[in-house]
């Protein structure tokens, strides 16, 4: 009786060795006095769960997983389409996949000393900010006089990705294209917590979303400019997975900043499991993600847009998916900047950056320099179907992985 | 404890949305200021309660009403996963700080005044009889739940056989039960 409690108590801990769980699990299968006493252990451990001290779970939490119930988005129309059927056909998988860190240049590489020094002082300022906002932070907890004081010490981030942009980028060169990855993947929606922070209208849900944009910046920094911070950039080098988790984690029920427009993210299930296997790949897809939600929110019809993260729909690839309802008109401006069309609107010489920087990434990702290839096999592109429009990228799974 | 049924459970499975927000509401603070106490971070912790749920909501056949309570399984899953990401974290050591050093940091977490004193006896029973245990059997049990530590590293870390690590969990447990039960006499 003395082993069958403590073999409970060991099974409920986790610490039972995994054949000495099986040979449990199956006797309480069977035994009501092993499971008898097994339900005692889940009953005394959760006696003890609640000897932790007492803590406030925000509101804006509540919202996020009450989410969960709402009916996923319907994804058979588009899963169907000639385009994901082009890409069905025409995918093979890759045994020596990409693993990030291409597209990646050295500060030398930047001619303009004003626009490397600017780079610089936002990484160092990012830097600061990190814990500022993190977990464990006073801002976690609601106190954001510390936080506003290290935001109000240097110019607003909208002023330095405006001043990046001011200096007349064109694109062509891979500093260039780093350059524009740093401003404009993640740093708008990064630049629009920070500003409602040094406003004094952010709530807690904002500094968490600060958080997720921060790191995820200095990352995408990182693996832009390869000496920016050699240290930290050895270990986003290693090999390590990153879960599909970590993207909804960040991504679900997410307010989205672009410039001028802002909007609600919608996400569907994501499939369990890792999507990169180093953090400079991670950092790379991440970026992708940024650009396909920044193409998609300005031109949102009720300002919410779709992601939804795919396995083995097409089999070797993961396939991001973003969709919104869009009107019309936004739908051809979109699809002007796409195929470089007579371009439908002002303005929009940045979204065909955030175009160029899904190619380029493309590019790396199937290890194929052909960008008329690429969109021919439907690696990445954009649909139409009914008022909804679909902007996806295919990214090569991780062989074996589960 | 906070009162819940397995018949919300039922409903759960059922698919019916309201009964997923009304378990958020009776039980989310438990099982968040759980996952707080293991993980010193509230984001992370955050995303353990969303998880959990996420979890539930997409396989409720996971928890077997005939096996238990619905409380307790929640409760100590939410407990499994927190220590699943407090483990990966210290491989990583993505902070470069220590454990200890995160036990100073000053308490963020505090509920304020009118929220504890809402708090149910049988919570603060509970924290005052966890910390009337003897020293030795406390240490074990926050060791082995909050920390994750399995025995072989407890017997290390505290110098102790395999066999006073196991019986100070087993005495120490029972000591807590009986001090429930007392309280419902």
């Amino acid at each position: 009786m003395q082993s069958l409690k403590q073999q409970a108590l060991d099974y409920t801990l986790g610490v039972l060795p995994k054949e000495e769980s099986l040979l449990f699990e199956a006797l309480i299968e069977e035994d009501e006095e092993a499971q008898n006493v097994l339900t005692e252990a889940l009953d005394d451990f959760a006696s003890l769960s609640l000897t932790a001290k007492p803590s406030k779970l925000g509101h804006e939490v509540r919202k996020r997983v009450v989410e969960h119930c709402q009916p996923k988005i319907n994804l058979d129309p588009f899963l169907g389409s000639k385009e994901i059927e082009t890409l069905r056909d025409t995918f093979s998988s890759f045994t020596d996949r990409y693993t990030g860190g291409g597209g990646s240049v050295d500060m030398s590489d930047l001619k303009n000393s004003v626009l490397k020094d600017d780079i610089v002082s936002n990484y160092e300022n990012l830097i600061r900010l990190l814990p500022l906002v993190s977990g464990d932070s006073r801002a976690a907890s609601g106190d954001f006089s510390e936080l506003q004081n290290q935001l109000r010490s240097h110019d607003s981030f909208t002023q330095s990705v405006h001043k990046t942009l001011d200096h007349g980028l064109q694109g062509e060169s891979p500093a260039s294209r780093s350059v524009l990855r740093s401003a404009l993947s993640s740093m708008p929606s990064l630049a629009f917590f920070s500003d409602r922070l040094r406003a004094d209208q952010a709530t807690v849900g904002d500094a968490r979303r600060l958080f997720y944009l921060c790191r995820d910046q200095l990352k995408i920094m990182r693996s832009s400019f390869r000496d920016l911070d050699s240290e930290r950039l050895i270990e986003d080098e290693k090999l390590r997975y990153h879960g599909a988790g970590l993207l909804r984690t960040k991504w679900w029920g997410a307010e989205h900043a672009y410039f001028s427009s802002n909007g609600k993210v919608r996400c569907g299930h994501f499939f369990d499991g890792p999507i990169t296997e180093r953090c400079v790949e991670f950092a790379e897809y991440d970026a992708n993600m940024y650009c396909l939600a920044n193409l998609l929110a300005p031109r949102s019809a009720d300002g919410e847009f779709h992601l939804e993260l795919l396995k083995d729909t097409v089999p070797g690839c993961t396939l991001a998916v973003t969709s919104a309802k869009m009107s019309e008109n936004n739908f051809k401006s979109l699809a002007s900047v796409i195929d470089r069309k007579t371009i439908v609107g002002k303005g929009l010489e940045q979204d065909i950056f955030l175009w160029d920087l899904i190619e380029d990434s493309m590019v790396r990702g199937h290890k194929n320099d052909s960008i008329k290839e690429l969109r021919e096999q439907m690696t990445y592109g954009y649909n139409r179907m009914n008022d909804t429009t679909y902007l996806w990228f295919a990214w090569p799974a991780i062989p074996n992985a589960q | 404890m906070p009162i819940i049924k397995n018949e919300i459970w039922y409903r759960i499975k059922d698919g019916d949305a309201s009964a997923f927000g009304e378990l958020y509401d009776g039980f989310a603070g438990a099982m968040f200021s759980l996952s707080l106490e293991i993980l010193g971070d509230r984001w992370e912790a955050e995303e353990v309660i969303q998880d959990v749920f996420s979890y539930l909501w997409r396989k409720p056949e996971s928890f077997a009403p005939d096996k238990g309570k619905f409380s307790s399984w929640l409760l100590v899953i939410t407990r499994n996963r927190s220590i699943d990401r407090y483990r990966s974290r210290k491989r990583r050591l993505d902070r470069g700080e220590s454990d200890d050093t995160l036990a100073q940091k000053p308490d963020f977490n505090l509920v304020d005044g009118a929220e504890g004193a809402t708090q149910s006896d049988e919570r603060s029973h509970l924290r005052s009889a966890f910390k009337d245990l003897p020293e030795e059997q406390r240490k074990v049990l926050e060791l082995s739940y909050f920390k994750g530590l399995n025995h072989v590293e407890i017997s290390d870390h505290l110098d102790l056989s395999l066999g006073t690590v196991k019986s100070r969990i087993r005495l120490g447990i029972e000591k807590l039960r009986n001090s429930l039960s007392n309280l419902r006499i």
